[in-house]
């Protein structure tokens, strides 16, 4: 095969691949069954940033699982760059943060990325530059000496983020990485996912919050109940082609009438006048920004 | 596609941590207090010496305490030390990275046998040490005893500790078995217990296998016979004397019996483990 044949090929390869997932936990109880997951088929394209979305207990996390190799599916396939999810090769390429996560109280923040960093294989004499370079991009460089026992939440998800960096995967999968969290913390996993896709990593994210991800998505899946319930680009699915708004500087009320009567010629409409509204994290987010840099 | 061998080295990481968690979580600060006891105790027997057997009477007192106490933390520690990785959800991250389960469980697996040389090699120290001190009040107090010089051969307490840790090892894999597919951490303790009762009690079904008329005694007792290890074959023999060590043979014999057990109970803690829910 020529390597142009073969590199299209590998091109080709989606970096995640689920085709026919159920997954039923048994409740413990006269034998009744829960089915987390519901026959479900995904599809995320190497490069992408792919958010899956939906309510609490609507299987995000077990898909999540079941993807990694951590629980046996009841029936269907995964795979991660082609590899079966069963296999130990098939995690080589990943980067894991677990939904609310918790690590080694008795180790450093720096032991414990060390600890991760060799158990993927790294060594010799970059890894401790390595391990400096991920604490200082997720924020810890100060907090890195102090017992992960201390940390709060915030900072215990920024460790899980600098773990699951640290060998520089190529698809990184994070489970919830923003609940929880401050605005501020949430702005910072926003910036560091675009600055992934920007490096051509692919993403896989789950949330509950539907619009705190919708920003950074390029495609989303919405799960209920354990069904794909939506599927497809968030610019497709938010988008509305046939709608457009326009921001002006105030009007006063005999200009607006001008503006409808300018429209009703045309045999257009205005439909809504309203004053934009910043948000408040978006407030919060100036003010504090500020007086931390 | 390139494959990810089994590593031994991920396995010495696990076990790494694990040690160091059992360090830094003061699990053996407790059997380090013990150690103490010990000491004390000795020193309490002062006041009723009874001469050379006394020495023998102390060292089974050492031994004793070694066989009980390092038997509680070999079961507490493996169960207490495995389901924090379960219940933190840690394993979650760690099995998430290219990492075979059988790893994880080889690397929990020599990291508590670690706590457990730790144990046994401080409680056999200061068991020297209050032998020897012992020792030479008892040469001062009573010298026609000791004519020709000490009765203590400190290789056979040595020996003695190596045996005990070769055991608790093999109750270490018993307890990583159990604990591979019970569900909560009292279950593992409590099996673990009756595991470590069964073992010691092992002779007494062989000697049922052997010897009963029942059929049934006969086929409970072949049963437990053949599947649990006779944890009375680590014990030495009733001396302190250089002359009565055991035959290097023996030794390397009982070595071999603590290991296969210990390498079938992990196989098959890996195989529970292997499809495992994490
Ligand atoms: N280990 C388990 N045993 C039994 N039921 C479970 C288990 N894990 C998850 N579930 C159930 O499966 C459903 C999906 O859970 P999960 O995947 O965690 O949802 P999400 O991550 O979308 O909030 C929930 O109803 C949950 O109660
Ligand atoms: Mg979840």
């Amino acid at each position: 095969m020529s390597a142009n044949v073969s590199s299209k090929l590998s091109a080709a390869v989606p970096a995640v691949e689920i085709r026919g997932l159920v997954k039923d936990f048994s409740s413990g109880l006269r034998g009744l069954k829960l089915r987390a997951v519901d026959h479900l088929t995904l599809r995320v394209e190497a490069g992408q940033v792919y958010g899956l979305l939906g309510p609490n207990g609507s299987g995000k996390s077990t898909t999540i699982k079941a993807l990694l190799g951590l629980l046996e599916p009841t029936a269907g396939e995964c795979a991660i760059f082609g590899v079966p999810s069963g296999r130990v090769e098939a995690r080589r390429e990943v980067g894991y943060l677990p939904e609310s996560p918790y690590f080694y109280r008795h180790l450093s923040g720096r032991e414990l990325v060390r600890f991760y960093a060799r158990m993927c294989g790294m060594g010799g004499a970059t890894l401790e530059s390595r391990i400096d370079e991920v604490l200082a991009l997720v924020g810890l460089t100060a907090a890195a000496d102090r017992r992960v026992g201390t940390y709060s939440k915030g900072m215990l998800q920024r460790i899980g983020l600098a773990q699951a960096l640290v060998h520089d995967p190529r698809l990184l999968i994070l489970d919830e990485p923003t609940a929880g969290v401050d605005p501020l913390g949430t702005a910072a996993i926003t910036e560091l996912i675009l600055q992934l896709k920007a490096r051509g990593k692919t993403v896989l994210i789950t949330s509950h919050l539907l619009g705190q991800i919708e920003d950074v998505c390029d495609r989303v899946a919405i799960l209920d109940r354990g069904k794909l319930i939506l599927e497809g680009a968030v610019s497709d699915l938010v988008g509305r082609a046939d709608r457009q708004a326009l921001v002006v500087e105030a009007l006063p009320e005999n200009e607006l009438a001008e503006l409808r009567a300018w429209l009703a010629a045309r045999g257009r409409k205005l439909e809504t006048v309203e004053t934009p509204r910043t948000r408040l994290d978006r407030i919060f987010l100036e003010r504090v920004g500020k007086k931390d840099a | 596609m390139n494959t990810v061998p089994f590593s031994l080295r991920r396995a010495l990481l696990i076990a790494q941590n694990t040690l160091l968690e059992a360090a830094r979580q003061k699990l053996l600060l407790f059997f380090l207090l013990l150690a103490l006891g010990l000491v004390v105790g000795a020193r309490w027997l002062r006041d009723f010496s009874f001469g050379a057997p006394e020495l023998k009477f102390l060292a089974d007192c050492g031994f004793g305490a070694m066989a009980f106490f390092g038997a509680a933390l070999a079961i507490a520690a493996t169960a207490q030390l495995f389901f924090s990785e379960i219940e933190n959800r840690t394993a979650l991250t760690l099995l998430a990275k290219p990492v075979w389960r059988a790893e994880f469980i080889l690397g929990k697996f020599l990291g508590v046998v670690a706590v457990a040389a730790f144990f046994c090699a401080l409680l056999t120290l200061l068991l020297m040490a209050v032998l020897r001190w012992r020792e030479g009040e008892l040469m001062r107090e009573f010298p026609e005893a000791f004519a020709q010089g000490g009765v203590v051969s400190y290789g056979m307490v040595a020996l003695g500790g190596l045996l005990q840790w070769l055991k608790l090892a093999v109750l270490v894999a018993l307890s990583l078995l159990v604990a591979s597919f019970a569900q909560t951490q009292l279950f593992t303790i409590v099996t673990g217990f009756f595991v470590f009762v069964i073992c010691h009690l092992q002779y007494l079904a062989q000697d049922a296998y052997t010897r009963a008329g029942s059929w049934f005694a006969q086929n409970v007792g072949g049963g437990l016979a053949s599947v649990f290890p006779n944890f009375q074959l680590f014990a030495l023999a009733d001396s302190l004397n250089a002359a009565d060590a055991p035959p290097t043979a023996h030794v390397v014999r009982v070595a071999l019996y603590a290991a296969g057990y210990c390498a079938v109970a992990c196989a098959l803690a890996v195989y529970c483990f292997r499809k495992r829910e994490i």
